[in-house]
């Protein structure tokens, strides 16, 4: 199935065009600096390291977090499907789809929490573990390059 | 200029250890992206919200988030360091590096604006007043310049000598 994905029309083009891998990273790193910057800034006030914002404030930011998230699902599907079979044996790889994966199902179970208000202990230890998967996906993110 | 500051420390014992220790270039890289997160991410926060977005948002307490953007900068300003010294000539003569350099040296001279007009201004005209052009034009400066700043780095091993 991999190997079908990178000989599909538009995988041929990010890996044989001059600029589509450049053009696509650069959307890559756009997405990078909105979702997971929303989303640090979330967990470290969660956490109680910013103070003052209240919740809220992130409550609201959501939108444009998960706008950021969707600009890097596409970029990084595109990505992805040009060196698709490679890919899937990178264990880089595999543990940024998993980091992320947590990271965006606490992202929605943090925004239930603070959309009900109330109780903010739990919201603390999902803005830890949370925190731990965003550093998880950009480590990982960066090492896909060096691991093999 | 760059290229003689760039010659005359492509010897230096800094530079031979950052080429020697395999892991370090790496290990610079995260940090790298994680300062770009808090740097740009804040910035994304406090700027949209002087122009005029996200207007639940308080915007003095915005500033709060300042820390975490001057954390963000200093931890890629080192690293970002550490890269030139660890291979001085290919930034020196690449024109992505140079343009992002200039870029950064605006958003600076940006950010002193702000800190010497802004917080006056914010405090005269109320603090959720962001219908000022001044402000607006500072954010605008701001996000796009960082933006340039964050396209360009991502495109420096793609582009070619200035």
């Amino acid at each position: 199935m991999f190997v079908w994905i990178e000989n599909t029309a538009l995988a041929l083009w990010v890996s044989t065009s001059l600029w589509a891998y450049p053009f696509l990273l650069s959307l890559h790193i756009l997405g990078l600096a909105v979702v997971a910057g929303i989303f640090l800034l979330r967990d470290l006030h969660l956490i109680g390291l910013i103070g003052a914002l209240p919740p809220s404030n992130f409550f609201d930011l959501r939108g444009l977090a998960y706008a950021g998230f969707t600009l890097n699902a596409i970029s990084g599907f595109l990505l992805f499907s040009s060196q698709a079979s490679i890919l899937v044996g990178n264990i880089s790889f595999l543990l940024k789809i998993s980091f992320l994966s947590i990271a965006m199902a606490l992202a929605v179970f943090i925004h239930k929490q603070i959309d009900k208000g109330g109780n903010i202990t739990q919201p603390k230890i999902s803005a830890f573990i949370s925190l731990t998967c965003w550093f998880g996906t950009i480590t990982a993110g960066r090492l896909i390059a060096y691991v093999f | 200029m760059l290229e003689n500051f760039a010659k005359s420390i492509s010897d230096s014992s800094l530079t031979q250890w950052i080429q020697t220790e395999y892991w370090l270039w790496p290990v610079l890289e995260i940090v790298h992206f994680f300062g770009l997160t808090l740097l740009i991410g804040g910035l994304i926060i406090i700027d949209l919200r002087m122009l005029g977005f996200f207007r639940n948002i308080n915007l003095q307490s915005t500033h709060k988030l300042i820390p975490f953007v001057m954390m963000g900068f200093s931890l890629n300003l080192a690293t970002g360091v550490l890269f030139f010294y660890g291979d001085p000539m290919r930034y020196a003569i690449n024109i992505g590096f140079q343009l992002k350099m200039i870029l950064i040296i605006i958003a600076g001279l940006n950010a002193a604006c702000y800190h010497i007009s802004i917080n006056n201004l914010a405090q005269k005209a109320g603090a959720n007043d962001s219908s000022l052009l001044l402000p607006r034009l500072i954010a605008s400066i701001s996000l796009s310049s960082w933006f340039g700043v964050l396209l360009l780095g991502r495109l420096i091993p793609y582009v070619g000598t200035g």
